[in-house]
């Protein structure tokens, strides 16, 4: 007959103990994101606006479909779905997305997706908070609340004390993020020129 | 390197293979991160554009990767072929909104009842369990839009062939109890389900659905824990969803812990406009119209599926073989499901495998021996037990949901 030592049974009762109290959470780490979009004179718009709410397969996977039904989504997405594409940018991005992603097709357009975009305002604010707006910074970073990003002025906390907290800033503008801030990870923004940058990250910076 | 996983097409001509990319250089493997999105194989579902990566993501087997964020995953079509239960591994993937949770713990979770109720209150998991009593149903879970990719005219939207729907056993308590316990006042109209996903701008609307009072309190609805007798995997609820048997899943609000009792008909995005169908009886237009009026998409109309063979495949001549598949409806049960090997010319009446409840999928088999060297169009169609059925040409809608064609699958004897 086996004999089992009496620190085994205490290793047992601790062992259920400890698992009963204190079971981990359960947490997954999803797959990086490896999509990207097809280089083309607008690719830095899709970059900057679509891919702040899905990745990009949400339009890579669609069906090629006619520049109406591109005019239709970006509509909705502005609409339905508050993404702050300012109005300057829409044509350039239908331009993009019927270029890439879009046919001349045959089939017939639904009236429903038909409809012109409805003008939406706006408004952009000067200086730095305006390449925010224009690079749709402001679609994951607010000021002063966590969205998707953290916000302006948690970054400005963070780095508060840190000399090279520019250059830090700026190759995270320019590379994209790490995932230092949480699970979505920030896409590069090369587009942004290197005086925008600057004036952003002197802003951002500043946030108290 | 071309493998046959003995795929299905459902509707195509064109054959369906998966493609073994094998991936080998240094860059294909994501070194570090701990979590690799290898894309070593990619299938192509029979439609333009139809070509995508087999992934990996947690607690999953590879499965056809639709978007990576939020994560979509469809299931590939062999695995209906494997059990009449579709494993949690192999389950699909639908997400509406980027913000996903990630890391939950069971025990501080807690679901609240608030609103229109005598008593608003709040429970635990380990309280649901305690407190009411578990229910076991097999139920099928269908993406709203599954098959959209087939649809002619094509429609925007999520482009899946037929993966995004799966059946499990279901475990957890019934809803119409959790909602006495805190009283529906009087004057109530609809029960709201929000779950942990959020959107990542703040002007999208959450993802929240709404229930009629009477279906809510109809005690088949049940707020699940367990899947196949497992808890949920994270990216199918866990630790709560919305079971509601019968219905699209676009109702079945996963990590579930807001429910809400209202007494108005809820006008959330996500039901209006979002997930309507045209207010008819068939749930369709002509295609490239609009309707003219609309309704919420609620039940699951009649569907059937081969199985045991893949679109494309060789059969031999002379050579008796079982034909197999499924069927489900919205929960009246299958009554029958004719099979014809001649392109809908003939139809012989199949044998119905075990009943796992009017909500699951009901195998149908056939012997079939092809007795010629030719092509064959093979064809299933069922019919529920209220008498719908399916149609033999496709009904089209503009968002491409609730596709119920009578499939055509073509193979040849040679």
């Amino acid at each position: 007959m086996k004999k089992i030592h009496p620190d085994g049974w205490l290793t047992i009762l601790l062992t259920c103990t400890t698992l009963s109290l204190t079971a981990a959470p359960v947490k997954i780490e999803l797959p990086a994101e490896t999509g990207v979009f097809k280089t083309g004179p607008g690719v830095e718009i899709a970059n900057g606006q679509c891919l702040v709410c899905h990745s990009v397969e949400y339009v890579a996977t669609q069906p090629p479909l006619p520049r109406a039904f591109w005019t239709a989504s970006v509509k909705k997405m502005r609409e339905k779905y508050g993404a702050a594409i300012p109005d300057e940018q829409v044509e350039p991005l239908l331009e993009y997305l019927a270029a890439h992603y879009g046919a001349v097709v045959t089939n017939p357009v639904p009236a429903s997706i038909s409809n012109s975009v409805t003008k939406i305002i706006i408004q952009p604010a000067p200086g730095a908070a305006a390449s925010a707006t224009k690079y749709g910074c402001l679609g994951c970073h607010n000021v002063s609340v966590k969205i998707v990003g953290p916000s302006y002025r948690a970054i400005a906390d963070k780095y508060r004390n840190d000399p090279a907290a520019q250059a830090k800033l700026t190759e995270q503008i320019q590379k994209g993020g790490s995932g230092k801030w949480g699970p979505i990870i920030m896409p590069p923004f090369p587009q942004i020129t290197p005086a925008e940058t600057k004036a952003l990250t002197e802003w951002i910076l500043e946030q108290k | 390197m071309f493998t046959n996983l003995n795929q299905q097409n459902a509707a195509g001509s064109r054959r369906r293979f998966l493609q073994t990319t094998a991936l080998v250089g240094a860059g294909s493997l994501a070194v570090g991160s701990g979590v690799a999105a290898l894309a070593a194989e990619t299938v192509t579902l029979p439609f333009v554009n139809g070509d995508r990566s087999l992934v990996k993501y947690p607690q999953k087997r590879p499965l056809i990767l639709l978007t990576t964020r939020p994560p979509q995953l469809e299931t590939p079509f062999s695995v209906f072929n494997q059990g009449l239960l579709t494993p949690n591994d192999a389950f699909f993937v639908r997400y509406h909104l980027s913000e996903v949770p990630t890391e939950i713990e069971a025990e501080t979770f807690q679901i609240t009842i608030k609103g229109k109720v005598n008593t608003p209150l709040a429970f635990s998991l380990a309280e649901l369990k305690a407190k009411f009593e578990a229910i076991e149903i097999v139920a099928v879970n269908q993406c709203s839009g599954n098959g959209r990719g087939f649809f002619v005219p094509r429609v925007p939207g999520g482009q899946m062939g037929n993966g995004a729907m799966g059946n499990a056993k279901w475990k957890g308590v019934r809803l119409k109890e959790v909602l006495n316990q805190a009283g529906v006042a009087a004057g109530a109209k609809q029960v709201t389900f929000n779950g942990l996903d959020r959107p990542v701008n703040a002007q999208t609307p959450d993802f929240v659905k709404a229930l009629d009072v009477d279906h809510a309190l109809d005690g088949e609805v049940l707020l699940a824990y367990e899947m196949n007798g497992e808890p949920l995997p994270m990216l199918n609820g866990f630790p709560l969803r919305l079971v509601v048997p019968g219905y699209f899943g676009t109702y079945w609000v996963k990590h579930l812990n807001e429910i809400t009792v209202v007494d108005e008909t809820f006008a959330g995005f996500w039901m209006n406009p979002a997930y309507r169908i045209p207010d008819n009886e068939c749930a369709c237009v002509e295609p490239g119209t609009t309707p003219a009026k609309t309704k919420p998409i609620a039940r699951f109309n009649v569907r059937s599926f081969i199985t045991s063979l893949a679109d494309g495949d060789t059969i031999s001549p002379g050579h008796e073989l079982t034909m197999r598949g499924i069927a489900f409806d919205g929960g009246y049960g299958i009554r029958e499901v004719l099979f014809s090997p001649d392109g809908g010319q003939n139809w012989h009446e199949t044998q119905l495998g075990q009943d796992l409840g009017q909500y699951s999928f009901r195998e149908w088999t056939i012997p079939f021996r092809p007795t010629q060297r030719s092509a064959y169009e093979l064809k299933v169609k069922a019919t529920n037990r209220i008498g719908q059925s399916q149609p033999l040409t496709p009904l089209w809608n503009p968002a491409g949901y609730m596709r119920n064609v009578v499939e055509t699958m073509r193979v040849s004897a040679v």
